[in-house]
């Protein structure tokens, strides 16, 4: 099993290599531990995110609305930070809730109301940002607590560099680790989890095998929301601020890193390690073209061809399989009469 | 004499307008391979929808497995009490190992939270072992044949302890070597006590395996007899003879040629297919489902390019590779259902009439001429009859039977030669029927020629005028329908 797995992600995995050393030979800089660790502290929140994501793709859904949930839950982190409690364990508690119940918002529109995942996420995703400008004025919350602000700088086995620095492994993982393990644990070791998968293969033969599909879905969107309020725990306690913009088109990045990654957006394909492989591929592209100096604007087209080539991928392959089920079988030498 | 392992009473089953089931009640013995028979639209599948627990019953049915009543059940109780079905598509999943495929259901069933892979690999092993055959555990479903799927589905079966195997039309996309293995397997289950009821079409693997028939006709229960009380005829006999009184129009033998279909070939779909149409005839087409007809009409049509073959219209070749070469050929295709559900309904009769002719309607501008269309709607509601004479009334306050005159006026403002319809009355009650069937026959005394494919016997004797029967994509007959019988058509198809 682990064997065929690996085997499974190889490709991407060369993909990773090639254009890594590509981009070390045009920038060597791009080998170094530093520019390394910054790429860990700049993918950490994308990463966690495609977790989330991941559950939903292998359901066959999709949520439009995982930028819009975050930076929800952001602005509700700062301003209880602000406002009302610097205690970092209650705040991350805050943060795990509000995700849940807004994850729970779209489970239950489309597992109980059945209304497709991308007009239900598409709607949430609207309401979500109106009520987020109303509070915000879409003006940054400042002002976050020290604490919380020295919390977010702690390094992990630092290292102190000729001119004094001091670089390490940023203390976000302990947000990024749990969430990885949790993914990859439910997925791989629970009923459950095999569940997720069987939906994404053929929804009608999960239901008659005795899953409880709409629970089972609702699930999914809830894990998905608990993981983006780690997420926004994260994420501010790396920016010290909370910007209502943060976030925008978001969630196409979040998308195309699993999709990378080899999963499939009609579901029932994807794993862990192949969206971690598919978060670096889309950070190390990303990492590569700023260091590159490719202006911006072919930056964003760069991404969205990937995005685009690696689902129509996906769908032709589909579709040839769709073609090959219907046949009928021909008789031969049958007889002819008048 | 021992309790049989399934016995069921007094099973009806009603849909809005429609029985599927009435009172069927019969009983499957251990270790027996039971046929459960019928046409299509039976009640084959509803009965097989409420032993799996997916439909319920009408509140006197009785359902006991070993002597124990069953009440209430759903699909996860009927697993529980070891009913299986491996349904036509296997029900597994493409993107799992066959590991997971086997035992997944064992671990829903047991309701427990954790997957233990070293025990799946013993549980799958295991049923593997039973079937006697070898399956690599750690290959993804989808990567295998139909004929190594269908073993996991039945190792699965297995896995979860089935008491009871209903096989769903299993031999269906297997060749035949497959089909000996298949039933090979059969009879080793046989041998281990567990009961199989088995759901074929063809008579000779009905013949080969099963121990007792149990025969249903339009949803009623004809009774269970032993394999060796029967032959062919009496149980064709048995399976059709629908009593639907429908008017038995006038049979005529017409010979002026309109559509000559040649050596037709698609592969994977028919082969070889040769018939006339005439002019002024309903040339019925019908076989069991699955049996080529749809793909050899909408081959004629554009829809399906045959790979070998010619027509030829009026005794001229014709090459139709798309439904649009195919209208200005002058062929028609009114598909399933299109008689009853072709409408807009909320759309006056005017414009649902326009609907097949945009382009003739419309000027240079692309926008509909409103006085070309007032002449066209004008033409067909005359022609075709249709009541009230009010074009601007919307289409869902017609009657059915003018509803369906509009639907074919609105192709045959097309000014077809040939109108090709696919089961038009599937579905629908019978006074609508008896009104299409007089449409249809009305058409072809004016001279067109009418293809009608339908899997319902009594209808093709109603108004057909000659008869293809069709076998797993092969002719098989071609017969004028003047003193035919069902069974006369049956035993071709079957």
């Amino acid at each position: 099993m682990n064997r065929l797995k690996k085997i499974k992600e190889l490709p991407l995995l060369i993909v990773l290599i090639a254009i890594s050393v590509f981009i070390a030979i045009v920038n060597p800089a791009f080998l170094s531990l530093e520019n390394f660790l910054d790429l860990l502290k700049s993918n950490l929140v994308l990463a966690m995110m495609a977790m989330g994501m991941l559950f939903i793709l292998l359901t066959g859904g999709i949520d439009v609305s995982v930028a819009s949930i975050i930076t929800a839950v952001n602005v509700i982190l700062g301003q209880t930070l602000v406002h009302f409690t610097q205690n970092i364990f209650v705040v991350v508690l805050i943060a795990c809730a509000a995700g849940i119940l807004l994850g729970l918002m779209n489970g239950l529109l489309i597992s109980m109301l059945k209304i497709p995942p991308i007009v239900a996420t598409l709607g949430t995703m609207s309401m979500i940002l109106g009520v987020v400008l109303y509070t915000t004025n879409g003006n940054w919350i400042t002002g976050i607590p020290q604490n919380f602000i020295d919390f977010g700088r702690i390094i992990l086995f630092p290292y102190i560099l000729g001119d004094g620095r001091a670089i390490g492994i940023p203390i976000q993982v302990v947000f990024l680790i749990p969430v990885i393990l949790l993914t990859w644990f439910v997925l791989k070791h629970t009923v459950m989890g095999r569940g997720i998968y069987a939906i994404g293969g053929n929804i009608d033969s999960a239901e008659r095998m005795g899953f409880k599909t709409k629970k089972i879905i609702l699930f999914v969107y809830s894990i998905e929301g608990l993981i983006i309020g780690l997420s926004a725990v994260a994420h501010t306690s790396i920016m010290r601020q909370v910007d209502p913009n943060a976030f925008l088109g978001f969630e196409m990045q979040v998308i195309a890193a699993v999709v990378l990654g080899g999963a499939s957006t009609l579901g029932g394909y994807g794993s862990v390690f192949g969206t971690l492989i598919g978060v670096s591929l889309f950070s190390v592209i990303n990492n590569g073209m700023i260091l590159m100096r490719i202006p911006t604007f072919w930056q964003k087209i760069i991404v969205g061809f990937i995005i685009i080539s690696s689902i129509s991928v996906d769908m032709i392959q589909k579709k040839r399989e769709e073609k090959q089920k219907v046949r009928v079988d021909v008789e031969e030498g049958g007889t002819y009469a008048v | 004499m021992e309790t049989p392992l399934l016995e069921i009473e007094n099973i009806s089953k009603f849909f809005p307008g429609v029985k599927a089931l009435q009172n069927v009640g019969f009983s499957i013995n251990k270790g027996e391979i039971h046929a459960l028979i019928g046409e299509n639209g039976a009640g084959k599948s509803t009965l097989i929808k409420i032993l799996s627990g997916i439909y319920q019953p009408e509140p006197d049915g009785i359902i006991k497995m070993g002597g124990e009543t069953l009440t209430h059940l759903d699909p996860l109780t009927s697993l529980h009490h070891g009913i299986v079905v491996i349904y036509q598509d296997f029900s597994l999943f493409p993107n799992l190992s066959v590991l997971e495929n086997i035992t997944l259901g064992r671990y829903v069933k047991s309701s427990k939270r954790l997957v233990n892979y070293k025990e799946m690999r013993k549980i799958a092993v295991d049923a593997l072992k039973q079937l006697g055959v070898e399956v690599d555990l750690d290959i993804l479903l989808g990567d295998l044949s139909v004929a190594r799927q269908q073993l996991v589905a039945i190792a699965r079966a297995l896995a979860n302890n089935a008491k009871l195997l209903i096989l769903d039309e299993p031999t269906s996309s297997l060749s035949n070597t497959e089909v000996q293995k298949l039933f090979e397997i059969m009879f080793s289950l046989k041998a281990k006590g567990i009961s199989l009821l088995f759901i074929s079409h063809k008579l000779d693997e009905l013949f080969a395996v099963s121990d007792r028939f149990s025969i249903l006709r339009d949803g009623k229960f004809i009774g269970t007899y032993d394999e060796n009380k029967l032959d062919d005829d009496q149980l064709i006999s048995l399976m059709v003879g629908r009593q639907i009184n429908y008017t038995i129009y006038p049979k005529r033998h017409l010979d002026i040629p309109l559509l000559e279909v040649k050596s037709l070939t698609k592969k994977g779909n028919y082969k070889d297919i040769n018939f006339t149409l005439h002019k002024g005839e309903v040339l019925g087409i019908t076989g069991l489902v699955g049996a080529g007809r749809t793909e050899v009409v909408k081959s004629i049509f554009g829809l399906n390019t045959a790979d070998e073959g010619t027509l030829l219209l009026d005794g001229k070749d014709i090459i139709i590779k798309t439904p649009t070469d195919a209208m200005l050929a002058g062929i028609a295709f009114i598909p399933e259902n299109r008689l009853s559900e072709g409408l807009v309904l909320r759309k006056s009769t005017k414009d649902n009439l326009g609907l097949t002719l945009l382009d003739v309607l419309s000027n240079k501008l692309g926008l509909i001429d409103p006085v070309k269309q007032e002449a066209m709607v004008e033409k067909w509601m005359s022609k075709l009859e249709i009541r009230p004479n009010n074009p601007d009334l919307l289409a869902a306050k017609l009657s059915g039977g003018n509803q369906q005159r509009v639907v074919i006026a609105k192709w045959l403002a097309t000014e077809p030669k040939i109108l090709i319809v696919d089961e038009p009355t599937n579905g629908i009650d019978v006074g609508a029927k008896a009104e299409i069937h007089k449409l249809l026959i009305s058409l072809a005394e004016a001279g067109l020629g009418i293809i009608v494919v339908s899997s319902e016997l009594p209808e093709i004797l109603a108004i057909c005028d000659r008869v293809v029967v069709m076998r797993r994509g092969r002719v098989t007959a071609n017969m004028y329908c003047e003193g035919l019988n069902q069974e006369d058509i049956m035993s071709k198809a079957i």
